[in-house]
């Protein structure tokens, strides 16, 4: 019985298996070494940050470098166990027919069919990521109520929404309403950008 | 004085219009991010994390309890309906609960576990109100020695026990560690690891991570996996919504069972309520062998029962040690540790005396989220079913929305939405590389206790870190931690023979 790493994932509770999976050679090996390369970048920016920091006069042992540097030692040593474990993994990838009869024994022993493999899809990742970004630096500009309304319907075409005038208005009404209600109503500041000067 | 009368005073502090309004939504708003399979109630509160901070804290932490209970009531509802757990929580009970309904028995099934949701949540609460002052009593004899084993035993079993390769776990919980000790040193006053840059003085925000790993990461995620998804089919229950004498009968050993094993696991940090409901519905499994005629398989209502009381009374219990002892057991209740952290609130022994009115009132408040949470999914889970008729894109955008809204109006800058976006990112790659998160955000949330207690307790001796395992508390708590490690190294041991077994089972026949 294994238990799923994340709640709230969708590989968890989806209830379809899903895994995402990568093609063999430099993709395999890019996929297994993001997360160590990852862990060396920030466990470098923490020594960095030890060796440069100002540590006023006269602190006691421990001080404020200390526990940064056991984090830091632990990045290190996790980045690589995990390096090389992607590694030997990769070597011991069975090749695809191997891996087609396999799955075709288990499947005919009756047993729960493995996670279906599929991959990444690019294009909805990327339409995230980048209408976000665009929002965080076109906030202030557009206002609230126009800049929401587009993250809306962006991230809903990302997630296939085809009828992008109907998306659109749900995107505009939805921000407008959280205007309203979060910002005149609950008093949190919310930008109002080019509208405000109506 | 007497615990009933401070419950008695908790009732008329929970009791108030304004209250009732707080956990009526709270119950709305779990029980709906409970249903739809992938949403779930960390994710809730992460997201509402930032609204709150106009509110009063009995409100907001009303709200809050009634968002986490309310998940585990709903979780099962498509779990049964559709064999989609809308949570971790309800994968235990979708097993038994989706083959009754495939036999017609759908409507018998959501009772059972809305039933089995309410008893264990009633008799956690009852645990807590007798046992959390007496615990926080406790506690108050804690110092940073103790403080920082606390910590260790929390970090030492999220990311080993509950993640499948410890080592997965643990770079998680480092990487929350790290990210903590960003900001201004609160002992020495040193800026660290802000390259002098203003926006990190503060450190980073924890609303900011939580948002980011819980939310935008899961958006991200599913984004990417969105176009492979198919639709299955939903079951209409039709028949009666309640049970006859024979079913209560049926059932109701199971529902006891399941609360007692839940119990136990809400004060120690195993991730919360997953791993007690599959020990509840393995426990079942197994008592079912010995009868006449084994029900397993063919929808047995007590594989359905003892589970769905399990995670309710595991839940409840793990409120009481997040109030008493201030330790979250999982990412939930670190969330709600954090919250109590921005009202300048600390969960552990001084809570029970400095804000009694709030803990009396939130623990009171439990009661009522319960009997709310039984009337709102025993007759109307049909209704809350219908939540699946919102399209998936305007789901998930609204929900992104919502993130920038959060972190925009709690900071008000665009460095914080730029940050909200790289530690998205950074949770994006964690699910789809398989790390868990909770471990991350325990991190995150305890780190700073952690260091704090270390340092002062090493200061007070001049250097000498023999003091951390001088008292008996402390001992206790390592020896607690090597007897949970122990055992899940072994269970990890068993399983993997078991599995070698089999295989080999398989190549001689």
């Amino acid at each position: 019985m294994t238990f799923p790493a994340n709640p709230t994932s969708a590989s968890a509770v989806v209830g379809q298996r899903l895994r995402l999976v990568s093609g063999p050679g430099a993709a395999a090996l890019l996929k297994g070494l993001t997360m160590p390369v990852i862990l060396v970048a920030f466990a470098t920016y923490l020594v960095v940050g030890i060796v440069t920091m100002r540590v006023p006069e006269g602190t006691a042992f421990p001080g404020p470098q200390f526990f940064p540097g056991i984090i830091a030692a632990g990045l290190y040593i996790f980045a690589a166990v995990l390096a090389v474990g992607a590694i030997r993994e990769i070597r011991a990838t069975p090749d695809a027919l191997t891996a087609e009869i396999e799955a075709a024994r288990a499947e005919a022993a009756g047993e729960e069919p493995p996670a279906k493999p599929v991959r990444v899809d690019i294009r909805s990742f990327a339409w995230v990521v980048v209408s976000f970004l665009a929002f965080a630096f076109l906030l202030e500009f557009l206002g609230w109520i126009i800049a929401a309304g587009l993250l809306f319907w962006c991230v809903a075409r990302a997630f296939g929404a085809t009828r992008w005038l109907m998306s659109l208005v749900v995107g505009l009404t939805l921000s407008s309403l959280a205007y309203i209600g979060f910002d005149m109503a609950l008093g949190m500041p919310l930008p109002s950008g080019i509208l405000g000067g109506f | 004085m007497d615990v009933l009368t401070l419950l008695g005073e908790g009732f008329a502090g929970a009791l108030t219009p304004a209250n009732l309004l707080w956990v009526l939504i709270g119950c709305l708003l779990g029980t709906a991010v409970g249903v739809l399979p992938g949403l779930g109630s960390s994710m809730a509160v992460a997201l509402l994390l930032p609204v709150t901070f106009s509110l009063d804290p009995t409100a907001a932490f009303i709200m809050f309890a009634g968002v986490y209970f309310g998940g585990l009531f709903g979780d099962s509802t498509m779990g049964i309906l559709m064999n989609t757990p809308g949570q971790a929580s309800a994968i235990a009970s979708t097993f038994e609960g989706h083959k009754m309904a495939l036999n017609g028995r759908a409507a018998q099934a959501l009772a059972t576990a809305a039933i089995g949701a309410f008893i264990g949540g009633m008799v956690a609460s009852v645990v807590v109100v007798f046992v959390a002052p007496a615990l926080a009593d406790f506690s108050s004899r804690f110092g940073p020695a103790e403080f920082f084993a606390l910590a260790v035993f929390a970090f030492a079993a999220t990311s080993s026990v509950v993640a499948d390769s410890a080592i997965k776990g643990l770079t998680s919980l480092f990487i929350g560690l790290g990210i903590a000790v960003i900001g201004i040193d609160g002992v020495s006053g040193a800026p660290r690891f802000t390259l002098d840059s203003p926006n990190l003085f503060d450190g980073i925000s924890l609303v900011t991570v939580t948002v980011a790993i819980l939310a935008l990461g899961e958006v991200i995620y599913v984004a990417c996996l969105e176009r492979h998804m198919t639709n299955k089919a939903l079951i209409k229950p039709t028949g009666r919504p309640w049970l006859s004498r024979r079913e209560l009968k049926e059932a109701a050993p199971a529902w006891l069972r399941g609360t007692a094993i839940g119990l136990p696991f809400g004060v120690v940090p195993a991730g919360g309520s997953e791993i007690p409901t599959f020990l509840a519905y393995g426990l079942e499994k197994r008592l079912d062998k010995r009868r006449k005629n084994p029900m397993f398989g063919k929808g047995a209502i007590r594989g359905l029962a003892a589970p769905e009381a399990a995670g309710n009374s595991t839940t409840g219990m793990a409120m009481g040690a997040l109030l008493a002892l201030g330790l979250p057991i999982s990412a939930t209740a670190a969330i709600m540790l954090a919250a109590f952290r921005q009202y300048g609130l600390q969960p552990g022994p001084l809570l029970f005396d400095r804000a009694p009115d709030l803990v009396w009132a939130l623990l009171a408040s439990f009661f009522i989220a319960m009997v709310v949470l039984l009337i709102l999914n025993l007759p109307f889970a049909m209704l809350w079913a219908k939540l699946l008729l919102i399209p998936r894109p305007y789901l998930y955008a609204g929900i992104t929305v919502f993130c920038g809204l959060g972190i925009y109006a709690t900071s008000g800058s665009t460095f914080d939405l730029v940050m909200l976006l790289g530690i998205g990112l950074l949770g994006f790659l964690m699910r789809a590389l398989d790390f868990p998160l909770a471990p991350l955000i325990i991190g995150m949330v305890l780190g700073p206790l952690a260091e704090t207690s270390l340092r002062d307790a090493a200061m007070s001796t001049n250097g000498d870190f023999t003091v951390l395992v001088h008292g008996p508390i402390s001992i206790t708590l390592y020896a607690l931690l090597a007897a949970v490690l122990v055992f899940s190294i072994r269970s990890k041991i068993v399983a993997g023979k078991r599995a070698e077994a089999e295989d080999k089972e398989l190549v001689d026949a």
